[in-house]
């Protein structure tokens, strides 16, 4: 048993190669162009998708793989789906509820690193 | 299949030990890993025992001069450690490395694990995790005194014992255990899908292997949830980070945390907390199976539904884990989400007693020790599940947290239950382990006294919990709105828990003295079906089987079929041609 | 081949009740390391999974400003300070080594050990390189007086969750860089001669899903 291996024409490597840096340049670009609010993190999360999504599906063989076993990896992280939208119900709940009943300021404007205001560099202000 | 398959174990020679370290100290057997890992459970669980008896005397008399050494810092380290050790160090070692190092092998009729020397390695990593647990009582401060939740804040602000050097080592011992346990379970896991003998399909499989399967799977996603907020909470702890600590307040001191969520922490030792559960409820479930019907005499009832039932409750139990948390001021709505799908969970669970009972339905039953302990488990499980049902729905809940209701409703499902179906385990194993019987009269008084005590420690504690007494206090101070019938419980208690306690004194020396001087077992003393039983040697030898691998033709559970001479047909008999 | 070849034909349903009911093995043709690797993904894809959660959590809770990500990451080249030029670098160079490793997954198959050898030393360079990046990254932040308790630019998760989730991932590179190195100096030993050169295969997927998670961590 399992003598055959993976053997794929080394052309889809270096398609899938490319592909990848369209897609880190895209989320490169959403970073460079600065969009904010709901489009930034709809536009990181599907980039990451696509490129995870390649990743495994050529480069790790999971396209040539059977159904058997691509089941048996893709369904159980759907917990981590769940985990993650309850949590993001959460942090919405807990955030605003500083706000509301701790009088947290609810849009504070970073400060930009030290590099960038040209004042004084690297000073250790911490306790 | 146009080829013809051959088990890919039946192709490699097993590479045989020639020392006597190599084959019984660092041994690559499962079945002397089992051992070891069965040990250790058992020892590091005595300490357990002795911490919860110390906890109860204190309830019990408080102020007595006796226990002036047991300061209230001792009584919270004594929680802390007797429920992380029993869930963890002894359930979950004790039935996913005992059992399931003894089962998964024999059962799947295969030569050993997949790969033996991480199976190995995992016995030691594990013991080291023990050791770094134990260390705790002799470091600075001691252990900490948390509560086995170890929830910040106050885990780690001063005032909590041990909340320096103790939970370092309670989190580095539990991150240590869960790379053992990651080592252990993809054994398990790669064993199970990928090593089984010709014939045997997984819808062949004994329960046993299908609890200790998904028990294995839940624990492989789970324990990440734990490894990250015990790495997270160290790093709180010493390096000042603030992902658990909001700005707080502490002696009169405010500390450098600010912004963190404490409900985080939460989150995600419930994520790792709920699925933990059945980790050790599902092999319990399956172990218990097995021993009702072999000792029943007559096939399981409803097998394909116990099997969806244990798929169904794993997966269920990775979107319950918040009803642990109704008091915990999270998001308001979300006791609808979690009490639903805990209620949902408890379809399939219900399903699973009522296929006990109804195997037990005119079957042919014979009251022995492992049935003794099978038929407690499930009388158990039902108690602990019905209160379970009652926790489960917020508004009921919300009255009786923190109560001694709690503590009564989860020692019962899952510090009671599993410990029976482990000691019926043993007692139903033993004699294919070793090749003696355990003493059968021993095994009886021990099975009254634990199952009679078990009842006489937690029902009273219904009551208690009902009239508002808190868990966790090392003395209630002035208690007079509690009626006198609560401290007289009280003492009832912690009497019958002594009693209990002393008495598995019998079990070990049970244990020790027919190891050497016990009946000689036969090949399969129960008239069991399932492959361990078929083994050419009882004990078996390293590597289990002859050259060839058994063949399986049925399943496990052919009890008393029509037509046949014997009442149990032997998975590796094959089926007769339909006349 | 027969067993990919036939799944081609059957629906996927029936191929995975096929698969998951028959006897001896449920993932066919896969031999036992793979299928452990494979597992073994899935629990870490957990651990980083919760690690990312917990990043959404703090960033989502926290009330003190979270810092730019673009601004923190620039560097400065040639007198121009372009953002996340550091990041876009590392993640370049993961991606490529994510090729290379394809590649030599598909050498291994074809028995060019030495080709094997070279492209999984050039994978373990590239990996290597990445943490040397990182060790880059990680005084720069601390120059600028990012600590893991505090954070000069608002609140101080930022930090907190920057040094552990990039501390987390450069140790997985770091082992993966020993593994590679490992495996190739086994391959061209002939250590895998007997075999069909699947651990080239599995190490190929441990690689691959670090790199996934470079790309996830990144932003």
């Amino acid at each position: 048993m399992a003598t055959e291996g993976q053997q794929h024409p080394i052309k889809i490597y270096f398609l899938i190669w490319l592909l990848l840096f369209v897609f880190s340049f895209f989320s490169y670009l959403v970073d460079y162009l600065d969009l904010q609010g709901n489009l930034r993190w709809f536009l990181i999360v599907v980039f990451m998708l696509l490129k995870a999504g390649f990743i495994v599906a050529i480069f790790m063989h999971m396209k040539w793989e059977r159904f058997a076993l691509i089941f048996g990896i893709l369904l159980p992280p759907l917990a981590l789906v769940v985990l993650m939208f309850l949590m993001a119900i959460e942090s919405n709940y807990a955030w605003s509820s500083r706000v509301q009943y701790m009088g947290e300021d609810p849009a504070p404007k970073p400060k930009p690193p030290p590099h960038m205001d040209h004042g004084e560099h690297g000073e250790d202000k911490d306790h | 299949m146009a080829t013809v398959e051959v088990p890919y174990q039946e192709t490699v020679p097993l590479h045989h030990p020639k020392t006597w370290i190599g084959k019984y100290i660092f041994s690559q057997d499962h079945k002397i890993i089992a051992v070891q890992y069965g040990v250790t459970a058992m020892a590091v669980g005595l300490v357990a025992l002795i911490l919860s008896e110390f906890m109860r005397l204190q309830i019990a008399f408080p102020g007595w001069e006796w226990m002036d050494f047991f300061t209230a810092d001792h009584y919270y380290q004594a929680i802390t450690m007797h429920g992380m050790i029993m869930v963890i160090y002894l359930l979950t070692a004790f039935l996913l490395g005992a059992f399931g190092n003894f089962c998964i092998p024999l059962m799947c009729g295969a030569r050993d694990m997949v790969f033996p020397f991480v199976n190995m390695l995992s016995y030691w990593v594990y013991l080291l995790s023990v050791i770094i647990l134990m260390v705790s009582y002799f470091v600075p401060g001691g252990p900490t005194g948390a509560g086995w939740t170890l929830y910040p804040p106050q885990t780690i602000t001063a005032g909590t014992p041990g909340h320096d050097w103790g939970i370092a080592t309670m989190l580095i011992s539990l991150a240590v255990f869960i790379v053992a346990f990651t080592m252990g379970g993809l054994n398990y896991i790669t064993t199970i899908l990928q090593a089984r003998t010709r014939g045997l399909t997984l819808m062949r499989m004994p329960l046993t292997v299908w609890g200790i399967f998904i028990a294995t799977f839940l624990g492989l996603v789970a324990f990440p949830a734990l490894f990250v907020s015990a790495v997270m909470m160290l790093l709180d702890n010493f390096l000042g980070t603030s992902f658990f600590m909001p700005a707080i307040v502490s002696l009169g001191e405010k500390l450098q945390y600010s912004g963190g969520q404490p409900l985080l922490f939460q989150h995600l030792f419930w994520f790792f907390g709920h699925p933990e559960v059945y980790i050790v409820a599902l092999p319990a479930f399956g172990v218990v199976s097995d021993l009702i019907s072999v000792h029943a005499r007559k096939n399981i009832f409803g097998y394909r539904m116990m099997v969806w039932a244990i798929v169904a409750i794993g997966a269920l139990s990775l979107i319950v884990w918040a009803h642990h948390m109704y008091v915990a001021g999270m998001h308001p709505s979300f006791g609808y989400f979690f009490a639903t799908t805990t209620l949902i969970i408890a379809v399939p669970t219900a399903l699973k007693v009522y296929n006990w009972i109804l195997t037990l339905w005119r079957a042919n039953i014979r009251i022995t020790v492992p049935m003794l302990f099978a038929l407690a488990f499930v009388l158990t499980f039902i108690v602990g599940g019905i209160t379970g049902l009652f926790l489960g729905n917020v508004i009921i809940d919300i009255p009786l947290s923190d109560t001694y209701f709690v503590v009564a409703h989860f020692h019962m499902v899952m510090g009671v239950s599993p410990i029976l179906a482990i000691f019926g385990g043993i007692y139903h194993w033993y004699p294919k382990l070793t090749g003696r019987m355990l003493n059968d009269t021993i095994g009886r008084i021990h099975f009254y006294f634990t199952f009679i005590g078990t009842y006489a420690i937690y029902f009273p504690m219904h009551y208690l919990g009902f009239i508002g007494v808190p868990r966790r206090y090392y003395e209630t101070g002035i208690s007079d709105f509690y009626p006198q019938t609560a401290h007289d419980l009280n003492v009832f208690i912690t009497v019958a828990a002594l009693i209990v306690g002393a008495s598995q004194v019998l079990f070990i020396v049970n244990l020790v003295h027919s190891y050497f001087n016990g009946k000689k077992a036969p090949a399969n003393p129960w008239g069991a079906n399932s492959l361990e039983w078929c083994t050419p040697e009882t004990p078996p030898r390293h590597g289990n089987w002859e050259d060839q691998l058994p063949t399986v033709h049925r399943w496990a559970y052919d009890f008393g079929v029509p037509g046949e001479e014997k009442d149990h047909v032997p998975q590796t008999v094959p089926r007769r041609k339909a006349s | 081949m027969t067993d990919t070849t036939l799944s081609s034909q059957e629906s996927i349903f029936t191929s995975t009740a096929k698969d998951w009911s028959s006897d001896m093995t449920t993932f066919k043709g896969v031999p036992w390391g793979k299928a452990m690797m494979w597992i073994f993904l899935l629990s870490d894809t957990f651990i980083f999974t919760c690690f990312l959660v917990g990043y959404m959590v703090m960033r989502m809770t926290v009330t003190e400003p979270w810092p730019v990500a673009s601004e923190v990451f620039a560097l400065t080249v040639w007198g121009v300070s372009v953002p996340l030029l550091l990041i876009a670098i590392m993640t370049f160079i993961l991606i490529t080594s994510s090729g290379t490793m394809a590649m030599a997954v598909n050498m291994g198959y074809q028995r060019r050990k030495w080709a094997v050898f070279w492209l999984m030393v050039a994978t373990a360079a590239l990996g290597a390189s990445f943490v040397g990046m990182q060790c880059f990254e990680w005084p720069k932040l601390i120059l600028e007086g990012v600590r893991p308790w505090y954070n000069p630019m608002g609140a101080p998760q930022f930090g907190s969750i920057f040094f552990m989730v990039t501390g987390f991932h450069g140790l997985h590179v770091s082992v993966g860089v020993a593994y590679l190195l490992i495996v190739a100096i086994r391959v061209v030993r002939g250590k895998y001669d007997h075999t069909n050169f699947e651990i080239v295969e599995i190490t190929g997927l441990y690689w691959h899903f670090v790199d996934l998670f470079v790309v996830r961590t990144e932003a």
